[in-house]
């Protein structure tokens, strides 16, 4: 990467009058293929590089970006952006920034196995072998994708972070059918890492096992419970509540408006930090430093330093995901928590790696008191309203609990509820912490962004299916 | 055209069976307004190249970062390094063979956009939205682009075009919003002001909605809401998406899956999406996927279309068909001529529990009202949908005669979509 583009960046637009600059040079290797029931559909490869630019004049905030990386190219950009922003400063909404440190930084995500020590055969060969042994089923659908990117950002305060980090996703979308009917089942596994991710992904025999498990609830599973039950869902179901409904509303720009047209903004005012919402055993933290995680990340796109943020702390509501305009609204500073997925579109609010903390008993033990209930292992079809207030999840494989003791399989048990009605009937947490990896979207242009979202097995007592 | 030419030229002459090379460049800028204030402004100058090869059915799609011959020379070196380690698409039956004939589509370029004050537009749309509504946010978007597209059999295509985008939403308290989107490839027919009133309106009608309740409605979807219903319908029609089990529509081929005419069309006059050309180089069409009631086709591109004995309908995606601009014809008459129902001014986050089956829930958002004996009444809130889009789809029982081009979120292809009016809608809410 030329990263004396950057740095001319924000010095053309100083020259020009801007207050504040800043400049984030991303170069990007990727290799991917998608197969489609047994049958590689395509392979592919490719390089994008280009230059996003944010800047302050007179209080308003332009960004613009260019992949031509040559001056005048990046001239032309930066007028054209400049003439724009100048003719939007008569109805603007003042943006000022928190003051942060400088930063002077490069840092790397390690590959125990490089994402290039392996050709494309090799990696194909991988997830035919997994297709080979599914190929009774009517429907399978598998794509991998690798990344190595490289980030360059520096600004007119004065700091500069270079920032390298590999990214390996595999998808899979997988369809059973018998007896004319059929369960479908999808996931996403994704780690900041080199290949070395496939050794804890174990792809091959936990397909398997959950195409076992669906198999049966296709054929044998009965209907959920009706009435009041206890519910024990795990990580993976623990880990989408908490990102649509523990995560998503702690958004600062939502709360603010900024998201308003699109994403929507949150039942969350300022006013309620400290509100109890959940019960004593519900704590969720927002942590881009968890080492290999899908969100990894030391240094936002602000180029502020990340850390763990307690969102809700015991029940309550403590902390914000801030970026420096929002963090200045409420007179703090940012938590770092402004994050782009490419160099094209602008840094916002977003999660990390959002997860509940796990507890001391093991999930056995949540199990045991339960005289009804169900178990949901992993979930498909979910959605949250855009406050983030009503969210609903359907079990895909799960069973029934009676007496203390998992039982048959139960079919597509629905959670319909509110945000408080959630965190507040969780009465146990396990000690079983689990990732999922996801992308997750907001915006407008919608930017995906890498995601893992978490938590241990969670009981919640006296819920009613919906 | 010199330097993708010499890209496909190169690539033929090393062994290459297929070729396309796309070249596309686009200035674009957004104005983003957030609580009746400009909150960022956006511009984008995007060039990119993609290539796509097939040698022996092995199909290779990559990009061109720097747009010189030295850097194509050595991409053209990779894609046949890279050949070596993939594997054959058995399904693969080749490209489109040219070379064809394009028509200009009417409205589909306007030199008076790029000179157009972007701001004043804003401005106009927050004082019509605030007529009504306390505070609104959205964005304009702005964009010129052209394409071009070269093949290894005989296909040379161009087009330019521009396009305009207008999303707004307007709040008169937290939860009582309305929103409304516009979009033209000319200025002349690009109206914000309409969409902002109704965003307005919506906002100030929805103020202290109640819980909604659990049941059977005769539900009428307005043009956001049945922008996203349709949209979900043409991605299940896409042939890759009924080859993946991702689609409602399997084994529904001449069959009837309601009352109504489902249009895709490519080179629609002033169409968001029209295109003189797919991703083949085929000239765009129009194409009756659904007629009368009876599933005619699904969306293929020439590989797709040999593989299942049809032509292509000039939907290419290489891999995988895509619609271009969706409409709908049907039964025409007043949408609001029900004794009792619910009015859905819009939707969001559509997720299915199986796609194959076609049962999903969507969260209605912004205005939602009870309907009396034709009159909109008590703002309600907090439901779900929960339904199967076949039942949906076979529900469908009047449309509107007016309608109204919308792209958003959940509706990313255009449709130009009326008013639905449709029964028996299962409405559930929150348990706790």
């Amino acid at each position: 990467m030329n990263i004396d583009l950057a740095d001319f960046t924000i010095k053309y637009l100083e020259k020009k009058g801007a207050s504040y600059a800043e400049a984030r040079l991303e170069h990007h290797n990727s290799n991917s293929f998608v197969l489609k029931n047994g049958n590689v559909e395509v392979s592919g490869f490719g390089t994008a590089s280009g230059l996003g630019i944010r800047f302050l004049i007179k209080n308003t905030l332009g960004f613009a970006t260019v992949n031509k990386l040559d001056k005048e190219e990046i001239k032309k950009t930066i007028d054209n952006s400049l003439k724009l922003t100048k003719r939007a400063v008569k109805l603007t909404e003042k943006t000022t920034f928190s003051v942060e440190k400088p930063i002077k930084i490069d840092y790397k995500v390690k590959q125990k196995i490089k994402l290039d020590s392996q050709d494309q055969s090799e990696k194909l060969k991988l997830i035919l072998d997994i297709d080979k042994k599914l190929k009774q089923l009517s429907g399978r659908y598998f794509s991998y994708s690798d990344t190595l990117s490289n980030k360059y950002f520096t600004n007119t305060e004065g700091t500069s972070i270079n920032f390298e980090i590999p990214r390996v996703n595999f998808f899979y979308f997988l369809t059973i059918r018998e007896n004319n009917r059929s369960i479908q089942r999808y996931l996403n596994y994704g780690q900041s890492s080199g290949l070395e991710c496939h050794k804890t992904w174990q792809l091959e025999k936990n397909i398997l096992e959950e195409v076992k498990a669906l198999k049966i609830n296709l054929n044998k599973g009965i209907s959920p419970p009706k009435g009041k039950i206890d519910i024990v869902a795990a990580p993976e179901v623990t880990g989408i509540a908490v990102h649509e409904s523990g995560g998503h509303p702690y958004e600062a720009d939502r709360i603010f408006g900024r998201e308003a047209a699109q994403a929507g903004e949150s039942f969350i005012n300022q006013d309620m930090i400290g509100k109890k919402i959940g019960s004593d055993v519900v704590t969720v933290v927002d942590d881009p430093t968890v080492e290999n995680s899908y969100g990894f990340y030391l240094y936002d796109d602000e180029g502020v330093k990340a850390k763990r943020k307690f969102l809700m702390k015991n029940g309550k509501i403590n902390e914000f995901l801030h970026n420096r305009s929002s963090s200045i609204q409420m007179h703090l500073n940012s938590n770092g928590s402004a994050r782009a997925n490419n160099f094209n579109v602008e840094p916002i609010i977003r999660m990390s790696n959002t997860f509940m903390l796990p507890g001391t008993m093991k999930e056995q033990e949540l199990i045991e008191d339960i005289r009804l209930g169900v178990y949901i292992k992993n979930f498909m079809e979910w959605n949250i309203d855009d406050v983030r207030m009503n969210q609903k999840y359907v079990g895909n494989e799960a069973y029934l609990i009676k007496n203390g003791k998992i039982e048959q399989p139960v079919k597509s048990p629905v959670i319909e509820i509110t945000t408080p009605g959630l965190y507040s009937s969780v009465d146990a947490v396990a000690n079983n912490l689990k990732y999922f990896a996801g992308n997750c979207g907001k915006g407008e242009p919608m930017q995906g962004i890498p995601v893992f979202m978490g938590g241990p097995s969670i009981r919640l007592r006296g819920v009613k299916l919906g | 055209m010199n330097l993708i030419n010499y890209i496909k030229n190169q690539l033929i002459k090393k062994g290459a069976d297929d070729v396309i090379v796309y070249q596309s460049n686009h200035d674009s800028t957004q104005v983003k307004f957030v609580n009746n204030k400009i909150a960022k402004t956006e511009t984008h100058l995007t060039s990119d190249i993609s290539i796509f090869t097939a040698k022996s059915k092995h199909l290779i799609s990559t990009n061109l970062k720097d747009p010189n011959k030295k850097s194509a020379d050595e991409k053209i070196k990779n894609i046949f390094k890279f050949l070596k380690h993939t594997q054959p698409n058995k399904d693969y039956e080749g490209i489109a063979k040219g070379p064809f004939k394009y028509k200009e589509i009417p409205e589909t370029y306007d030199k008076n956009i790029l000179d157009m004050n972007e701001i004043d537009y804003v401005e106009k749309g927050i004082n019509s939205a605030l007529k009504n509504a306390k505070r609104c946010s959205g964005v304009l978007e702005k964009e010129i682009g052209s394409n071009q597209l070269v093949s290894s059999n005989g296909i040379e295509a161009e087009d330019k075009s521009t396009a305009l985008y207008y999303s707004i939403r307007a709040f008169t308290t937290k939860e009582a919003s309305g929103h409304m989107t516009a979009c033209s490839r000319t200025l002349n027919k690009f109206e914000v002001s309409p969409a902002a009133k109704f965003a307005g309106e919506i906002a100030k009608k929805s103020q202290k909605p109640k819980q909604g309740k659990s049941g059977k409605y005769t539900v009428i979807f307005d043009h956001l809401p049945a922008a996203v219903l349709l949209n979900y319908t043409m991605d299940a029609a896409s042939i890759f998406s009924v080859e993946s089990h991702l689609s409602f529509l399997i084994n529904k081929l001449n069959k009837k899956i309601g009352n109504f005419t489902l249009i895709d069309q490519g080179n629609l006059p002033n169409g968001l999406n029209s295109l003189k050309f797919d991703a083949e180089g085929v000239p765009t069409q129009k194409n009756i996927i659904v007629d009368k009631g009876i599933l005619k086709t699904y969306l293929h591109n020439t590989s797709s279309a040999k593989r299942h004995k049809t032509k292509t309908t000039a939907n290419a995606g290489i891999i995988s068909p895509q619609s271009w601009n969706i409409l709908l014809e049907g039964n025409q008459g007043n949408v609001f001529d029900i004794k009792k129902g619910l009015y859905i001014t819009n939707i969001w986050y559509t997720r299915f529990q199986n796609y194959a089956e076609g049962n999903f829930s969507t969260i209605p958002r912004d205005g939602i009202f009870e309907i009396e004996n034709g009159e909109i009444k008590q703002p309600v809130k907090n439901i779900r949908i929960t339904e199967s889009m076949l039942d949906i789809l076979k529900n469908i029982q009047i449309i509107s005669k007016e309608t109204h081009q919308v792209k958003s979120w959940e509706a990313s292809t255009t449709t130009i979509t009326p008013k639905l009016l449709v029964k028996e809608v299962r409405i559930t809410k929150p348990t706790v």
